[in-house]
């Protein structure tokens, strides 16, 4: 089995997150998060007073939302390692892999949309922007499911030298919880759930963004553990 | 065996977790879309923008909770999918058949489920939304809900392929034909992108009456036929990582 290659995906993270990190700055709508309650009259004025950056902000997350996914197939060529007997568990994180930032990247479409026609009436420009806060918040089932299914499957690696260690189970089954208020976002316009609140934006995000950070330590060990055992069998 | 020693100790293990899952995905769905959010059977497609006001206000916080339970949930759908994909692994047909089936129905969840949830939610936030707006957002639910139609026409019928030019007898040769029949569905429900009114409109006795009875069943004779697949798979119980399937 080739691993010719894994090495420039992985490295292509630190640029994805120099990325992300920057849209997300750009964004004038993130810090701090739009309110639920502005009026249709403030959003539409938000797209006109900041067009360029909303414009250039979700360019950039459109074209690198899913620059995960290779990153991800990573983690699914690792479970290959793992002591399970079928592959049952590698297609669940396929499939929530796939799905999860094509989420994301229907949210970008909502918001360009939004900023497409400023003069549009303000009622459309805020449905739009529900739509992409809805979308963006709200859409993390894959990302629960991705969290769970890793959780799983390190949970039955149940050998003397499993692929990753136990506790990054327990570490993705606490993450995925950190994911579920802002599921809820839609039940009330403020608070710590609203989709600009404390639970569902900050915690979310940066549970999203600690994921993404620890699971790349473990998999950069994992990867290396995996090249010294195919340097031994060779 | 429990379910707990299924789950712990059993050599199927991750085929226990993954059929549980299955049944656990598609009762939770039934519950949120018929008791819940009140989503299936669908709305009218006739109703004027004032009718779709009171439609939301009817069941405002089933529609904020039942689509939130989703948004939690929801990513479970890959449980069966992959369960199914594992399926025709079992089969004596190139993985091709295996991967379509895979990629097809993961990127079917998107506009298949997402969309409803995001749209009526977007719908129940804002009550006092302009009706014409409301109007809309109940359109974009049901129509994509219903309306996806692809990814399950041609996974139905990768799936029916796969079982009849099987040789390992992994499922009788009429559960290939029943895909067929779910494939059908996908065919009939088209024309309700087209009619407001009338039978093949989107709550109509052809695509909505008989494509549930005939997906309710089709979905129910699968999560049966997948459990005796994992009661007679015989994977040993010898030391792993010995991939009994890789790839």
């Amino acid at each position: 089995m080739s691993r010719s290659g894994e090495r420039v995906i992985f490295w292509t993270l630190p640029a994805v997150a120099v990325i992300w990190i920057a849209a997300f700055l750009l964004f004038p709508g993130f810090v701090p998060p739009m309110s639920p309650k502005a009026s249709a009259a403030e959003v539409a004025a938000f797209y006109r007073d900041h067009l360029s950056r909303v414009r250039y902000s979700m360019i950039l997350f459109n074209w690198f939302c899913v620059a995960l996914i290779p990153i991800l197939m990573l983690l699914v060529e690792r479970m290959r390692g793992m002591a399970h007997r079928t592959p049952v568990l590698r297609y669940c994180v396929i499939g929530a892999a796939g799905a999860a930032p094509i989420a994301f990247l229907t949210s970008t479409v909502f918001w360009l949309i939004a900023a497409f026609r400023p003069d549009r009436s303000p009622a459309l420009t805020q449905m739009c922007n529900d739509l992409a806060w809805i979308t963006f918040t709200c859409g993390v089932p894959f990302l629960i499911g991705l969290c769970v299914f890793v959780a799983v499957a390190i949970a039955y690696d149940d050998q003397e030298q499993p692929v990753f260690p136990r506790w990054v189970g327990r570490f993705n089954l606490v993450i995925a919880l950190a994911l579920v208020p802002a599921c809820f976002a839609g039940l009330t316009l403020d608070g710590p759930f609203a989709w600009n609140g404390f639970v569902s934006f900050w915690v979310k995000n940066l549970a999203i963004a600690l994921w993404i950070v620890v699971m790349a330590v473990v998999l950069r060990q994992a990867m290396d553990r995996d090249r010294v055992v195919a340097g031994a069998a060779a | 065996m429990s379910l707990g020693a299924s789950l712990r100790t059993d050599p199927k293990r991750e085929l226990w977790f993954a059929w549980y899952s299955t049944v656990a995905f598609y009762s939770l769905y039934s519950v949120v879309f018929f008791v819940l959010t009140r989503t299936q059977p669908p709305g009218r497609p006739w109703l004027t923008p004032e009718q779709t006001v009171a439609w939301f206000a009817d069941r405002h916080w089933g529609l904020l909770v039942g689509f939130a339970l989703i948004f939690v949930l929801g990513g479970f759908s890959a449980t069966s999918i992959s369960l199914i994909t594992y399926s025709i692994r079992r089969m004596s047909v190139s993985r091709a058949y295996a991967y379509s089936y895979l990629i097809l129905y993961a990127i079917a969840a998107i506009p298949g489920f997402l969309f409803i949830c995001v749209a009526m939610t977007v719908g129940a936030m804002r009550p006092e939304r302009d009706p014409a707006l409301l109007h809309w957002l109940y359109d974009f639910g049901f129509l994509s809900f219903s309306g996806t139609m692809g990814v399950f026409l041609v996974g139905s019928l990768i799936w029916m392929a796969a079982i009849l030019l099987d040789k390992n007898g992994v499922f009788p040769r009429w559960f290939g034909y029943l895909n067929l029949c779910n494939a059908l569905t996908e065919v009939v429900i088209a024309p309700s992108w087209i009619f407001q009114r009338g039978v093949l409109a989107w709550n109509g006795v052809i695509a909505w009456w008989i494509d549930v009875a005939v997906f309710g069943m089709y979905t129910v004779v699968f999560i049966y036929l997948l459990r005796s697949l994992i009661q007679r798979d015989d994977l040993g119980t010898g030391p792993v990582p010995a991939p009994v399937i890789t790839g």
